[in-house]
């Protein structure tokens, strides 16, 4: 570690630079191997395509087919729509945790905290089971109603809401830190200045925490938007066969369809929402620093 | 426009703390009061608990008559600036200072004026469109200030608002707040662990010890009759010489005062610039060091125990270290057990 600072200091830098240069090479080459190269060759691979004749040429038919597919279609929507009420449900969960966590006085906020962060540290499959047991058909839920003489619920196993809640759930802790860390920029003073001018605690909220912690909104709807745009154990266990989300989809199609091609332009459109939604993230946050640097 | 008046107040925290011990004032309509206090001493709590920021855990509080003991701070008429970081940083200054009138839904054109006005009675006309990082300490602390002066308040509470800017504009602030203050009459409670701030400034001072008053005057007066010993050495340089009255006189380590009071123990206190000083060989003291100030000098004196005493001459180029002298206090206060039990000003 000493020697990789003194590379950098600027002014002894200039004949260990290759050293540094190497140090940097390394996960740099790593990412181009492993990340950079599948993204290319992946794109590559689904519209550069042989005909069948050993001609090798331009094919964008699985692309064609994904888009006019509507069962593709509909996997894409329920992908976007799981991930926006997820996204959405996290906020308003996260946020009064988060506001109590940074707020709240008194010995109730440490567990608190700590059921909050719980789930960070409970594998999927675990909470897939848990899900399972308790709300599934002859789980807990089941079970007391049944006993209590009331009728059936439907139960949001195997339903689009079954993702819906596991992914949350799985969730929530990282969202909680993330926007708890956005809080600790909000200082006391500022808060109680804005009480002082005859702001209530919603005007507060309002106008002084949110503007303040909007950065941390964005990054921690990103990381989770991110994560469950992509999620594949907790969709795959508690959701519908059909439709069903990108994750299971493309393991589907790959596994028990056998078509690569299909799976990997899947894949590749996976990759450009997501890519989509990092171009609006860094955008915000660019926005959002000029406007506060 | 305003009394503050607050009864018998008392705050214990969480945990234990007293940090403010049962604790009447009055600050009459347009008054200036200083909080003084070494830190801890409960200042802060007591203006958080004017502001709405506590609440007492005894007592009460009015403002004219109101009992406004058991409002939220948005509710009541008092503003307050705060030591640092309370201004918004995402919003400019105008903002900063326009939000509380836009909570009270003021049309923008008179909030515009208000602001504007404002903003030039704390000298920073034109400086609206500034972010707060783009201003300088003492700059945002004008724009506290103006923010907390544009709600016309009842009640204006300042918590050592200036204790991060440099001694220079720490002066220069101090003077423009009071002339704020005396211009627009606001009644005002003032804290600060500088003695400097609270004479330069205040009508009347308290001086705060443990959460209780320790003594409550003007600044003169608090100055030449400090009530304790803790008063006579937190307000002013004093030299506080503990020793013996004997047959009539105070003793120690050669120095011998006539007073006319019981034997015991005694505290005796002299200001440096009552205490005059006699050349003589050897004399009841030594010259330690001379500190010429240019208008006067400081004299640091060495009993033979070793205890040090200041005194302050007008011509300390007459004196010379290691020169041996005799002290006699102009005035001086003597105090047993916490308690003033003789005092003596002639001049
Ligand atoms: N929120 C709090 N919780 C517990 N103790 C506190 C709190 N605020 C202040 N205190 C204690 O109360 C006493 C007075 O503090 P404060 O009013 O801030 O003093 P000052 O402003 O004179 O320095 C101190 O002992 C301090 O530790
Ligand atoms: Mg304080």
């Amino acid at each position: 570690m000493a020697q990789a600072g003194s590379i950098v200091s600027p002014d002894e830098g200039n004949e260990k630079q290759p050293l540094g240069l190497l140090l940097v090479a390394i996960p740099v080459l790593l990412i181009v191997w492993l990340v950079i190269w599948p993204i290319i060759s992946a794109v590559i691979d689904t519209l550069w395509r042989s005909d069948g004749h050993g001609h090798v040429g331009f094919d964008a038919s699985s692309y064609v087919f994904f888009f006019t597919d509507t069962y593709s279609l509909n996997n894409l929507a329920l992908t976007l729509w799981t991930t926006g009420i997820c996204a959405a449900l996290l906020l308003i969960c996260c946020l009064p945790i988060a506001l109590y966590l940074r707020f709240g006085r008194g010995r109730i906020t440490g567990y608190v905290q700590t059921l909050a962060i719980l789930p960070l540290f409970v594998p999927s499959i675990i909470l897939a089971y848990a899900f399972i047991r308790v709300l599934g058909p002859n789980g807990f839920y089941d079970i007391v109603l049944h006993g209590l003489g009331l009728p059936k619920l439907r139960t949001p196993y195997l339903t689009p809401w079954g993702p819906v809640i596991g992914l949350v759930w799985d969730n929530i802790p990282l969202t909680v830190l993330i926007l708890l860390s956005g809080l600790g920029s909000v200082k006391d003073q500022a808060v109680e200045a804005a009480r002082d001018v005859g702001a209530n605690r919603l005007q507060v909220l309002r106008h002084i925490i949110m503007p303040t912690i909007s950065n941390s909104i964005l990054v921690a709807l990103s990381f989770a938007v991110l994560g469950i745009f992509s999620a594949f154990t907790l969709p795959y266990l508690l959701g519908p066969a059909s439709p069903e989300m990108m994750g299971p989809f493309m393991q589907r199609t790959f596994d028990d369809v056998n078509d690569p091609v299909a799976a990997v332009t899947q894949a590749v459109i996976s990759f450009a929402f997501c890519i989509l939604f990092g171009l609006f993230y860094v955008r915000s946050v660019a926005r959002n620093q000029g406007r506060q640097p | 426009m305003a009394v503050l008046k607050i009864e018998n107040v008392s705050k214990i925290f969480q945990g234990g703390t007293t940090a403010v011990d049962d604790l009447s004032l009055e600050v009459s309509d347009g008054e200036l009061v200083c909080l003084l206090g070494p830190s801890g001493s409960g200042k802060s709590t007591l203006l958080r608990m004017v502001g709405g920021f506590e609440r007492p855990t005894q007592g009460k509080i009015f403002i004219d008559e109101a009992d406004i003991t058991d409002q939220w701070p948005e509710r009541r008429p008092t503003a307050m600036v705060f030591q640092s970081h309370a201004l918004w940083s995402h919003m400019n200054v105008f903002k900063n200072v326009a939000f509380g009138l836009r909570l009270r839904g003021l049309p923008a054109a008179e909030i515009r004026q208000n602001v504007e006005g404002v903003l030039e009675m704390v000298g920073l006309a034109g400086y609206g469109k500034r972010m707060i990082h783009q201003l300088s300490g003492g700059q945002q602390q004008r724009v506290a200030l103006a923010r907390s002066l544009v709600l016309e308040p009842k009640i204006l509470l300042l918590d050592e608002p200036f204790a991060s800017l440099d001694q220079h504009l720490r002066e220069r602030l101090r003077e423009e707040v009071r002339d704020i203050q005396q211009r627009l009459k606001i009644t005002t409670l003032f804290v600060t662990h500088g003695q400097d701030e609270a004479l330069s400034m205040a009508d009347r001072i308290v001086v705060m010890r443990d959460g209780r008053t320790e003594q409550i005057g003007r600044p003169d007066a608090v100055y030449r009759k400090p009530l304790t010993p803790f008063v006579a050495g937190f307000i002013g340089t004093m030299n506080l010489v503990e020793g013996q009255v004997m047959r009539g006189a105070f003793t120690r380590a050669g120095i011998r005062v006539p007073l006319p009071v019981a034997d015991g123990p005694a505290t005796l206190a002299v200001r440096p610039e009552a205490l005059d000083l006699i050349a003589a060989e050897p004399g009841q003291a030594q010259v330690h060091r001379i500190t010429d100030f240019g208008t006067h000098g400081i004299v640091d004196l060495e009993l033979s125990d070793g205890t040090r005493l200041k005194s302050m001459a007008t011509q300390p180029n007459a004196l010379r270290p290691g020169q041996g002298v005799d002290l006699v206090p102009r005035a001086l206060t003597v105090y047993r057990e916490s308690r003033e039990i003789y005092r003596d000003v002639h001049d």
